[in-house]
């Protein structure tokens, strides 16, 4: 622990216990507390490092006169330092635990009724029962009755909390398997004793819960939730003497509960015995929770019966015959609307008349078509023998029902068809059965036999796409989906002539839309279909060719999000062109001067943030297809390129938005990277783009000859503007920026940096340290200058503090703001700029200082001395304006 | 329904008629109300209200209303999907149209060469365009007291019924639904009468002959009754018996009921009306929106407690959502603008063009259109987008408020301002100088028979890069188009219609609660297209009563109560008795007066005194012998307690049959036949004068005596 801290605690314990005296805030005691659980958790023990607090703790519980948000603080803090046999042991030495855990204590003060004291004593003994001897004195002291009259409590967190420290002893003290009893240091006594108190205690908590499921079971639905949730947790985690016991003690009240039918428990219970089910294990599986199962599975109200069928197939479990009828519970509602025969002969006969009336009920109709929806895809990956039906079945059937809910068609005729119109009232222009259903069609995508269904597929969401009513969600989600399908195949040769110009057609009119968020997602989807049909030259007249007007159009469109989703879907749609190192064309080139037109000129950052992604993404394909042999400069459009990067390095580094400077930097590390990776054909690890600092390349494990080439390289980045960038990063106001600036440089120091025992160095030194750079006169330039400068003063002494800047305004021309521009070598720089300790700070979060365990101590002293000050009245608040 | 008073009146038996004031129906007066005082048994007749279905297209509609003395048209619509069996009007000579085939019957017999012509495999009438008017042989028109009008749309007919029809009576309508509803009559003239055709054909509506023309015209129907255009003296004519109203303004129609319009929030000035007397109200909802449009908003609670609701013009596109089309319009219009062709939007020169044009400066910008010209052509262009600036009052609040500001409430002005809309009466003229291409063209007529139209159609129909925008709904595209085919202009269609649809009127109905809905049959069924489609229809309990063209419906609610005015002198000679608690009842004996369909009760003049006489003297001093008045009879007879009572009286042979008005009892045994009915009992009982007294009297046991 910091010595600082540890000097400061015994004043804010005093001030704690000191009932007069105000606290910073409300959140302090907490902030503190979690401050003391990390300290705990770390392995040390409180009282050593702290020992005022055993002081402190006694102090307090007896004074009842404080705040009680103190005391609460107290319990809790007690429990944590009695978490460890040893504190457990000096607290009750000093008679605190005895004190401070005796709720008569609280009682005889008349604090009981607060329940800020409740909580704290119900938490405080939560952290305290972490061993046998806190179990014992939890028995001997008889706080389980007190703690099962807390479930009940009025504050619903007292009860909550009763009810999660009711989970932890059944747990926590649950007697391990004998494999595992081995080595865990436990004695056979120990043991003995503890389960001895153990198992009583779980006798009384089962009973206790087994009664309240059984009055109160279906008339206090809040309480029953509580109980169930509890039994849930206790189940999942339960090892089996537990387990058995509990559910032997709540097998009846549970189908007491089931056979009531209360929809509101129907979710609980499903957990409850689902967990149970889960923990017995696939290979004994228990005949009483089967038959809990198939009871659930026979409610006759549809809307319960779906979730609780929804339930069991999210669990997964290995239970084929509810899981068979779990598949055509949630298949039915779509089964009646659709009037497709999934579920074949075997028919629900019961439930269907019921479901069918439910699905006349608009809301209800919605619900459990939704239900349905969302389970669908799950249900497609099931075993095959699980299923009623093939799953290309359910996907025509989705597809049925989005038909009938853009009001294209009824449903087929079947028996229930009468009933359908009526329903099918309910389901047309529903968006949310739209959305839910096209969710579920994009998940569709990867069901068996799937791509059979690609031209029905295509059929009702270029419908959607076409359809003047849908709204921009759910045309968003029928590109989603429409996407999804598409990446199952590398081109569009398996849909038919007739759907790829209703495609094309359906994008060009969609692209002119005048709601701008359709606009957006046609934009997007035009790119990310030309990053999924990875074949494009199959079909020349393909969507990506046909589609590269529509989103140059898109870079004049006045919503900024659309034209940034258009820069983005530019560069997806040329990346194989670029990979591929294809001859540069004119159209290319104005694009170029367009995005660069945008990036210098545009209002907006989306867009501009875009521009600078898309000479990443441009730069990247083609160093990434470059060999170790070649370099980018072969590439037909090197030139454009680089002259590209340079302008984007200069406009984006100047730029006002902290995102488009973070993406500069990132456009400089790819250019630092290729940089020296190429002058030394470095193999390039798939992580290559993922971190800064780790990856570091030193010249001195490489041949003579070397610093020639380096001086080069160091050269054309300087000429690039990659190191103006980077020092103009260093000292941007924007954390993020200046982290990633920093981390570059030093990455860059270290490479050109020499060790000074190599015999080269001096001579190395001698090109490299030539290579210098120009600094602005003002902004940037003559931060860095301060800084330099500041640094320098340091090394007054030391001789390689010689010019670090070599020359002053050359040709007397003088900067805008009249600051003297002026070169400084690179290398000189980057060692005098204090990289390091700049790192260090910047690593930090920025509101690292205010969060410290320190400022929070000295913020409670200084409040508490703001409070005694001779002028404040006592009881005035410090006001403190926050903004 | 008024809450029923606590004191009755009884009629005496005096009654005056004063013939000098309406030429019909004073007479009629039955039922009563008496200043705070009602007569349940004044018996007259019951008089039924009558709808008279004049117009088979819903949204054209053409009814006029009988009701309390009063006959009312409502709406006088003139369906013009007529015009579509006729070849169109070219501005300009047409050797395409000019070089049609005559139409001969297959077999040669019917030569039809000079009235038929055959172009793309259908065949046209060569002849002046003519327009399906209203029913006019089911009721005499020269009877039509008023005809109030719901919007511009909707009285395109009226000169046919005003003029020459012996109409002599009033025609209401708001000031934007007069001035516009001119415009567009203008217009039709103009297009008429600009090309005029001389040849009229009649020959192919020979029955006989119709019945062998391929379709469509072999199914048209009533072609006989269809009318050539009118002029535009009938236009002046027919307009100069308008007489302006304002939204809530109450006219009374001759004593007998009020009419009132109120906004319908469809287009300028467009109004539902309230038809109501003082017990009954029926309401008239015709061609209304909930969208928030250019118009005033639409006042949904005056229709609320209607006896009868007669609802006409819900939208002809229940599938096309007007925002959704209007965002179809725009996206097709900048994507054929950007491949560098025309688009060509067939429209009326007022209505949906306002609210086009306002999407359209909003879209313009962000769909980079701004240097795309916009033309408006229409011999009215100027007047129309004039007018709709004026009419501040009967604008939205956001537009009115503009007004204030001032700016003009139609972004239209400001486009126009710019130069990027411009507008001119015809394609003659300063148009074709100023004419730059791609370019937007709204005009009309959107059947493509007639107007600047047919012109653009001729000019840019052969190039795929053109687009034709449908944007209303009146005429389907595919037979607009025929006369024009092959066509390689690329077609959208975007019918916006914001009338009301099926789920709004269903809303508005169960809000406003009328006892009774009649509408066009189309609305009790779904489109024959979409039969799938149940939400696509009205489903109401009672079910609505549907009408077609040349229905006559009897409006399922009678007329009980009338309200009858007694004179102070009067009503402080009554003594009321009470009979119930709350209830009072006094017997009264006046004349009744009715004039201007009011009524009211006046004493009994005194007789004038008789000259002195001395042969008389004697008879005079003797007290007039005057009949004791007989007991009034009042309550019902109920049927149970009835047959009991016969049963105990020996007629156990009852056969018991329901009327619309009460029961019929055949007493087989005895030969005779009871009927009760609610304000009457007849004992049909032939030679049998004992079982007749004794009948009367087991009947007089369930009746109170006054």
């Amino acid at each position: 622990m910091d010595g600082e801290c540890v000097s400061l605690l015994p004043g804010v314990c005093k001030v704690l216990a000191d009932s007069g005296r105000s606290l910073p805030d409300d959140t302090s005691l907490e902030k503190l507390l979690d401050w003391f659980t990390g300290l705990s958790k770390t392995g040390g023990s409180l009282l050593e490092s702290c020992p005022c607090l055993l002081e402190f703790i006694s102090t307090v519980g007896s004074n009842t006169a404080l705040d009680p948000g103190v005391l609460s603080f107290a319990l809790r803090l007690a429990g944590l330092i009695a978490a460890r046999e040893a504190g457990f042991t000096v607290l009750q030495e000093r008679s605190v635990v005895d004190l401070v855990f005796n709720p008569q204590h609280w009682q005889d003060a008349g604090l009981w009724s607060d329940p800020c004291i409740r909580i704290g004593w119900i938490q405080g003994l939560q952290n305290m029962l972490q061993h046998p001897k806190a179990l014992s004195f939890f028995v001997q002291s008889d706080l389980t009755q007190l703690l099962l009259q807390l479930q009940a409590d009025t504050s619903l967190f007292v009860a909550s909390a009763a009810s999660q420290l009711l989970g932890h002893i059944l747990l926590r003290f649950q007697p391990p398997p004998s494999s595992r009893r081995e080595g865990t240091g436990e004695t056979a006594e120990d043991h003995q004793g503890t389960s001895v108190e153990y198992a009583a205690v779980v006798v009384v908590i089962s009973e206790y819960i087994q009664k309240s499921l059984s009055t109160e079971g279906s008339t206090q639905h809040r309480r029953s939730v509580q109980l169930l949730r509890l039994l849930a947790l206790l189940l999942a985690q339960a090892g089996p003497p537990l387990r058995d016991t509990l559910l032997q003690a709540v097998g009846d009240a549970l189908k007491e509960l089931v056979a009531a039918g209360c929809s509101q428990l129907t979710l609980p219970l499903m957990d409850v015995i689902l967990a149970a089910h889960s923990s017995c294990g696939a290979d004994k599986p228990d005949r009483h929770l089967s038959c809990l199962l198939s009871s659930m599975f026979s409610v006759n109200k549809p809307a319960d019966l779906i979730q609780a069928a929804a339930a069991f197939l999210r669990r997964g479990l290995h239970d084929s015959d509810h899981s068979v009828w779990a598949v055509r519970i949630l298949l039915l509602p779509l089964d009646i609307v659709t009037g497709r025969s999934l579920l074949g002969s075997k028919d629900l006969d019961e439930h269907r008349l019921s479901t069918a009336e439910e699905l006349k009920i608009k809301n209800s109709c919605i619900s459990l078509l939704c239900l349905c929806l969302t389970n669908t895809p799950h249900i497609t990956l099931l075993p095959a023998d699980l299923l009623p039906c093939p799953p290309g079945l359910i996907v025509t059937a989705v597809l049925a029902l989005l038909s009938i809910s853009s009001g294209q068609n009824s449903a087929s005729s079947s028996p229930t068809a009468t009933s359908c119109t009526e329903v099918s009232r309910n389901v047309i222009g529903s968006s949310k059965v739209q959305k839910c259903a096209l969710e579920a069609l994009a998940a569709l995508s990867c069901c068996p036999g799937g791509k059979e269904k690609m031209n029905e597929v295509f059929t009702v969401l270029l419908q959607y796409l076409d359809s003047p009513d849908s709204d921009p969600t759910v045309l968003h989600k029928s590109y989603l989906a429409l996407i999804k399908w598409m990446s199952l195949c590398t081109n569009l040769s398996f849909l038919t002539e007739q759907l790829r110009q209703d495609l094309l057609s359906v994008v060009r009119k969609r692209v002119c839309d005048v709601r701008w968020e359709v606009r957006d997602s046609t934009v997007e989807f035009v790119g990310k279909a030309a990053g999924v049909l990875t074949s494009p030259e199959e079909a020349p007249e393909g969507l990506p060719v046909s589609t590269a007007p529509l989103l140059k159009e898109a870079l004049q469109d006045t919503e900024s999000y659309v034209r940034a989703s258009a820069i983005g879907a530019l560069a997806q749609t040329q990346w194989h062109s670029w990979q591929q190192g294809a001859a540069l064309t004119q159209q290319q080139t104005e694009t170029v001067s367009r995005l660069l037109e945008i990036l210098s000129q545009d209002t907006e950052g989306f867009a501009r943030r875009a521009v600078v992604q898309y000479f990443i993404s441009w730069f990247s394909a083609v160093s990434s297809h470059a060999s170790p042999s070649s370099s980018i400069s072969s590439y037909p459009s090197a030139s454009l390129l680089m002259n590209s990067v340079r302008s984007v390095l200069s406009f984006g580094s100047a730029d006002l938005d902290w995102e488009v400077k973070v993406h500069t930097l990132e456009l400089a590390r790819l250019l630092l990277d290729e940089a020296f990776l190429a002058e030394w054909g470095y193999r390039k690890s798939p992580d290559s783009y993922a971190g800064d600092s780790e990856r570091t390349c030193r010249l001195h494990t490489h041949s003579r000859g070397v610093e020639s080439d380096l001086a080069g390289v160091l050269t054309s980045l300087v000429e690039l503007g990659v190191i103006s960038a980077l020092l103009s990063g260093l000292v941007d106001c924007d954390r993020p920026v200046a982290l990633k600036a920093c981390r570059l440089l030093i990455r860059l120091r270290d490479t050109v940096s020499w060790d000074s025992e190599s015999q080269d160095a001096s001579a190395a030194m001698a090109t490299v340290t030539r290579v210098s750079c120009e600094l602005p006169g003002w902004g940037w330039g003559q931060e860095i200058k301060k800084v330099l400068e500041s640094k320098s003063s340091d090394w007054a002494s030391k001789d390689c503090a010689t010019a670090l800047i070599l020359s002053g305004a050359d040709d007397g021309d003088s900067d805008q703001d009249g600051g003297d521009r002026m070169h400084a070598g690179v290398c000189e720089v980057l060692r005098s700029l204090g990289l390091d300790e700049r790192l260090d700070i910047l690593s930090q979060s920025s509101d690292h200082v205010h969060n410290s365990p320190l400022s929070l101590l000295q913020d409670i002293l200084d409040a508490s001395a703001a409070h005694t000050h001779p002028n404040t009245q006592p009881g005035q608040e410090v006001i403190v304006d926050c903004y | 329904m008024a809450k029923k008073p606590s004191v009755y009146l009884l009629w005496g038996q005096q009654r005056t008629n004063d013939r000098k004031t309406k030429r019909r129906g004073s007479n009629r007066v039955r039922g009563c109300g008496v200043s705070k005082a009602y007569c349940p048994k004044l018996q007259i007749n019951r008089i039924k209200m009558k709808l008279y279905c004049l117009s088979g297209h819903p949204t054209l509609p053409c009814n006029v209303l009988k009701f309390k003395s009063t006959t009312i048209m409502l709406d006088c619509g003139l369906d013009t999907t007529s015009v579509l069996n006729f070849l169109p009007l070219p501005l300009v000579h047409s050797a395409r149209l000019s070089k049609l085939p005559g139409w001969i019957s297959k077999d040669g017999t019917v030569n039809l060469e000079k009235e038929l012509k055959e172009c793309a495999g259908r065949v046209f009438v060569d002849s002046q365009p003519e327009f399906c008017v209203p029913e006019r042989e089911l009721l005499d028109l020269s009877t039509i007291d008023v005809i109030l009008i719901s919007n511009y749309h909707c009285m395109m007919a009226l000169p046919y019924i005003t003029e020459h029809t012996g109409f002599t009576g009033t025609v209401y309508a708001t000031e934007p639904t007069l001035q516009i509803g001119r415009l567009l009559m203008e217009e039709l003239v103009n297009f008429m009468e600009r090309v005029p055709k001389a040849q009229s054909a009649t020959c192919w509506k020979n029955k006989e002959i119709q019945r062998i023309l391929p379709g469509p015209l072999k199914d048209a129907v009533d072609v006989w009754i269809w009318k050539r255009c009118y002029s535009m003296q009938e236009v002046n004519s027919a307009l100069s018996k308008v007489q302006l109203v304002g939204y809530s303004q109450k006219v009374e129609l001759f004593g007998a009921v009020q009419v009132s319009p109120l906004s319908s929030g469809y287009s300028l000035g467009s109004s539902n009306w309230i038809i109501q007397s003082h017990h009954e109200k029926v309401s008239y909802v015709s061609g209304s929106s909930l969208l928030t449009t250019h118009p005033q908003p639409m006042d949904q609670s005056s229709l609320k407690n209607s006896d009868v609701l007669i609802l006409t013009g819900l939208t002809q596109m229940p599938t096309a959502n007007p925002d959704g089309m209007l965002g179809e319009f725009c996206s097709n219009l900048a994507m054929t603008i950007r491949a560098g062709g025309n688009v060509l939007v067939p429209c009326y020169s007022s209505g949906v063009i306002y609210d086009l044009l306002e999407c359209l400066y909003q879209f313009i910008d962000s769909a980079n259109l701004g240097t795309t010209p916009f033309y408006f052509i229409s011999p009215v262009a100027n007047s129309s987008l004039e007018f709709s600036q004026i009419f501040a009052e009967w604008l939205c609040h956001n537009k009115q408020s503009k007004v204030y500001l001032p700016e003009p409430p139609f972004p239209h002005a400001e486009l126009i301002q710019t130069n990027k809309l411009k507008h001119y009466p015809s394609i003659h003229g300063d148009f074709s100088s100023e004419f730059r291409q791609p370019c937007v063209v709204f005009t009309g007529h959107p059947s493509l028979r007639f107007g600047d139209v047919v012109h653009f159609m001729e000019l840019w129909g052969k190039s795929s890069l053109n687009t034709i925008i449908f944007t209303e709904p009146d005429f389907s595209y595919l037979d607009a188009l025929a006369p024009y085919q092959p066509l390689a202009m690329k077609c959208v269609y975007c019918p916006i219609d914001t009338r009301l649809n099926f789920h709004q009127v269903s809303k508005l109905l169960k809000e406003v609660q009328p006892l009774h809905v009649v509408c066009p049959e189309h609305y009790t069924q779904p489109p024959a297209t979409q039969s799938h489609r149940s939400d696509l229809m009205l489903e109401l309990q009672p079910p609505p009563m549907p009408y077609r063209r040349c229905s006559v419906l009897n409006l399922p609610f009678r007329r009980r109560y009338e309200r009858v005015y007694i004179l102070p002198e009067l009503a402080n000679s009554l003594v009321p008795s009470e009979i119930k608690p709350g209830i009072s009842v006094a017997t009264v004996s006046a004349v009744l007066h009715s004039k201007d369909n009011k009524h009211t009760l006046q004493s009994i003049p005194k007789p004038p005194p008789v000259p002195p006489s001395k042969k008389r003297k004697r008879v005079m001093e003797e007290p007039p012998v005057t009949p004791a008045p007989k007991p009034l009879l009042s309550g019902a007879v109920p049927l149970e307690a009835f047959l009991t009572t016969l049963q105990k009286h020996g007629i156990t042979e009852v056969k018991v049959e329901e009327t619309a008005d009460g029961h019929i009892l055949h007493l087989q045994a005895e030969d005779t036949l009871i009927q009760l009915e609610e304000d009457g009992t007849h004992i049909v009982c032939d030679n049998n004068e004992p079982l007749r007294t004794t009948l009367r009297d087991l009947v007089l046991r369930f009746l109170q005596k006054l």
